[in-house]
């Protein structure tokens, strides 16, 4: 009996420790490196940027990730920004690849490092108003490679358009399915409309 | 826009020109000019003014048109006004989504006022699963003013937040979502905020309290 009583401590002690690894340690890796003030910003580099960050996980409030091609926390409760895992969020994961500033009235381009922890002000609600200097509204039927569709909850960029009616989206979609490119039909979406970023260069 | 939606604010920057609170203890008066009303059972609690009307175009200039069409013209809706913020909260037609327009200046000049900005949150059983955070707007004097959403305790009639020299309270109505506003314990570096939360019941009694820390998310 008492061996069984110090195996169970043991057990809950540990299990606690896992616990608190989960929540708490992948941010414990991220920055506060100011960005990097460009003078550049072409649709190639933000979908080699955006392409970097598949596989890396997803975090509601997040903007953080390394270049593992893994998630290292994967299913935390969703919309808890309490969890600290890696990975952004759908706006997160945009804001970062549009290079835009934590200022909305700047319209410049900010490059953050993926480990750089910064979510942005929009949520993408914010994105589909167009709200910000750098952010415009896009006529659905034009939008463009890197443009984005964003509905009141969610936002996804185009990174190749389709020939089939969709388009392949890379989106950071959800806990259990990440950040990675997807076949979705947003354009014609009622739910969404079409986002710009202002200010590419090539 | 109608010269109403001005008048807040005309009457805001009148009252900040005249110096009327600098945040040495309570105002004296909301943002739109009237005397605020004070909350004895909670030491230096001023009561933001708190009111459910029909939603009648008072979101025009707010409401995304995607979302127009969810949402019923007679809607109620919730208008607080208080100290340095204003904001209109009110459900789409099956109370699967709760919106809040959030009053003040946009920084980047796009909006102009009474709203800077249209938040949207989903409701789980009448529930928000994250407090939609806002950061974007300013309020008169520039100073980045913080909303977000506190889900309402059994019981709670008011819920106060933590300003600089008093509490502010905003009345518990019509079962929804209260949106609460801030200048105190904005991280703009990090998308955050920490607002200092209070929940009372009618008689002023404390029910929960805690520090609600909230970032910019989905």
């Amino acid at each position: 009996m008492r061996a069984f009583l110090a195996m169970a401590v043991a057990g809950f002690a540990l299990s606690g420790v896992t616990g608190a690894q989960a929540y708490h340690r992948f941010w414990a890796n991220c920055t506060a490196d100011s960005p990097t003030f460009m003078t550049t910003m072409t649709r190639d580099a933000a979908q080699d940027y955006a392409n970097a960050a598949r596989y890396e996980g997803y975090q509601w409030g997040g903007g953080c990730w390394n270049y593992d091609d893994v998630d290292s926390y994967p299913n935390d409760p969703p919309q808890e920004t309490g969890t600290h895992g890696e990975g952004g969020d759908c706006s997160g994961l945009t804001f970062k690849t549009w290079r835009e500033s934590t200022d909305t009235w700047r319209d410049g381009r900010y490059y953050w490092r993926a480990l750089r922890n910064v979510h942005g002000p929009y949520d993408a609600a914010a994105f589909r108003d167009g709200n910000g200097a750098p952010n415009h509204v896009v006529a659905k039927a034009t939008a463009g490679v890197m443009d984005a569709f964003a509905s009141g909850t969610h936002i996804g960029m185009i990174f190749v358009r389709s020939l089939y009616g969709g388009d392949q989206i890379v989106e950071a979609k959800c806990e259990s399915c990440g950040t990675n490119i997807f076949y979705r039909t947003y354009r014609s979406d009622s739910a969404y409309g079409g986002v710009g970023r202002w200010g590419w260069t090539g | 826009m109608g010269l109403d939606r001005l008048m807040p604010y005309a009457a805001g920057i009148a009252l900040a020109a005249a110096g009327c609170h600098a945040g040495g203890g309570p105002p004296a008066r909301l943002l739109d000019g009237r005397p605020a009303a004070h909350f004895h059972p909670v030491g230096a609690g001023v009561i933001a003014s708190g009111r459910v009307l029909d939603l009648d175009g008072r979101a025009d200039g707010c409401l995304a048109a995607a979302d127009e069409a969810d949402v019923a013209s007679d809607a109620p809706a919730i208008e607080r006004i208080g100290v340095d913020s204003q904001s209109l909260t009110f459900a789409n037609r099956d109370g699967s989504v709760v919106y809040a327009c959030d009053g003040g200046i946009d920084p980047a000049g796009e909006r102009s006022a009474p709203w800077c900005r249209t938040v949207l949150g989903e409701l789980d059983a009448g529930r928000l699963l994250d407090p939609r955070l806002d950061v974007i707007c300013r309020d008169r004097r520039g100073r980045p003013l913080a909303y977000a959403f506190v889900d309402p305790v059994a019981g709670a009639r008011w819920v106060g937040v933590r300003q600089n020299g008093y509490v502010e309270l905003y009345e518990v109505l019509a079962g929804l979502p209260v949106r609460v506003a801030t200048t105190r314990g904005v991280d703009l570096e990090r998308d955050r905020a920490t607002l200092e939360v209070t929940q009372y019941d009618a008689e002023g009694r404390e029910l929960v309290r805690g520090e609600l820390e909230a970032a910019v998310a989905g």
